[in-house]
């Protein structure tokens, strides 16, 4: 499965421009709008780590996108920029993947790591509406996948069409 | 001189990294005759008056913990709700801790920082980072009194300089990577900061594995 999670409103018009464009070019799509789910953002208590591990402990419709993170192919979220920096709905997600990890640390490439707590070969990717600095977004989304042992598919600008499909098709 | 100081941690005052380094660094800047306020996003209920605040005054510090490479989820959601002031004299400097020990691993966010001031309609007034400081909260007494005590001597330096200049920060910041020697004494001592973790968990109620994979039957390679 490939999963879209977009934090744009349903009704962005170039938000649906761009998933009926993947739609139509990548098999077995998965859409889910933040809109429609409730996210909170992590709290830091580290229960994920050292109490429960693998399980967050606040209770909302994260565990179905954890879950769905674990069986998609790849993953591509889609907002829109604020700030220079992903919308905060998208920031909450991304900041409650550390159930992924464990938190026993180690060295990999020079730098310490938490191991990731399953084998899994993460793939995501980011599309972006509005103006940001492509090569900082590029670097944090490398930096956010090192955490989790997977790979950056890139980050493209939403109007980008044909090498975010280059770039889904080819994986 | 006033700062006005705003922890950006969704943890409550009791329990964060963050504000326990911000008291020290308050201490050392009100040692040079400078007043300060500390202002919390966690209290959500107050964020209308945070807001207030930051639009009166025009010096102000932002204090974070890293999160996933860069600011908190809470951070960015009160940033989104402030409008940009119009004049410049606005100066924003930032004071960013991290669980991972490295300077390195605090450089994406550092770059990010660099340029937030700027859509909020203000000046950018350096960046103080320091990494190691998982710890903090769960150690008392002395050995917490020793991990923020260096905050102190900072307070000071801003108080003075009023900017967190690059190359005090990355003295400060030290080391930047670690060592092959300290790589390879951290892997061979790594059994027992493992055992230490999973004793240090028990502590805490913890009743399986720290490896323990709850969603495994869902993983799709």
């Amino acid at each position: 499965m490939n999963l879209i999670v977009s934090v744009l409103k349903k009704d962005d018009l170039c938000g649906k421009k761009i998933i009926e464009t993947i739609q139509k070019n990548v098999n077995d799509v998965e859409i889910i709008y933040e809109e429609d789910m409730h996210i909170k953002g992590c709290i830091g208590c580290n229960r994920c780590w050292l109490v429960t591990p693998g399980v967050c402990t606040i209770k909302d419709d994260y565990e179905t996108l954890l879950i769905k993170f674990l069986q998609s192919k790849q993953v591509i979220f889609i907002t829109d920029l604020k700030l220079g920096f992903v919308s905060y709905q998208l920031k909450n997600i991304i900041d409650r993947l550390l159930p992924l990890a464990t938190m026993h640390l180690r060295f990999k490439n020079g730098q310490m790591r938490h191991y990731p707590r399953y084998k899994k070969q993460y793939k995501m990717g980011l599309l972006y509406k509005g103006n940001g600095k492509q090569e900082f977004l590029e670097k944090w989304l490398e930096r956010v996948m090192i955490n989790l042992e997977g790979t950056s598919i890139g980050t493209f600008h939403i109007e980008n069409e044909e090498e975010i499909l280059n770039a889904l098709i080819n994986d | 001189m006033h700062l006005l100081m705003i922890s950006c941690t969704p943890r409550m005052k009791e329990s964060s990294n963050t504000d326990k380094i911000l008291d020290e660094f308050k201490k050392g800047y009100e040692s040079c005759g400078n007043t300060t306020e500390t202002l919390y996003l966690y209290k959500r209920n107050e964020w209308e008056s945070i807001r207030k605040k930051f639009y009166e005054n025009d010096n102000i510090l932002f204090a974070l913990p890293l999160y996933v490479e860069c600011i908190p989820g809470i951070m960015a959601e009160f940033l989104e709700s402030l409008k940009p002031k119009q004049n410049r004299n606005t100066k924003i400097g930032f004071l960013l801790q991290s669980g991972f020990a490295e300077a390195s691993q605090l450089r994406c966010c550092e770059s990010y920082l660099e340029t937030l001031p700027s859509f909020l309609g203000c000046e950018y007034n350096g960046t103080l980072l320091k990494g190691g400081m998982f710890a903090v909260s769960f150690m008392d007494g002395k050995i917490r009194r020793q991990m923020v005590a260096p905050f102190y001597n900072m307070g000071k330096y801003y108080a003075q300089k009023n900017y967190f200049h690059k190359e005090m920060v990355n003295d400060f910041a030290k080391p930047e990577y670690f060592s092959k020697k300290a790589i390879f004494f951290n892997t061979v001592l790594s059994p027992f900061n493992k055992l230490f973790l999973i004793m240090f968990a028990k502590k805490l109620g913890c009743k399986g594995s720290l490896h323990d994979k709850p969603y495994q039957s869902y993983v799709k390679r």
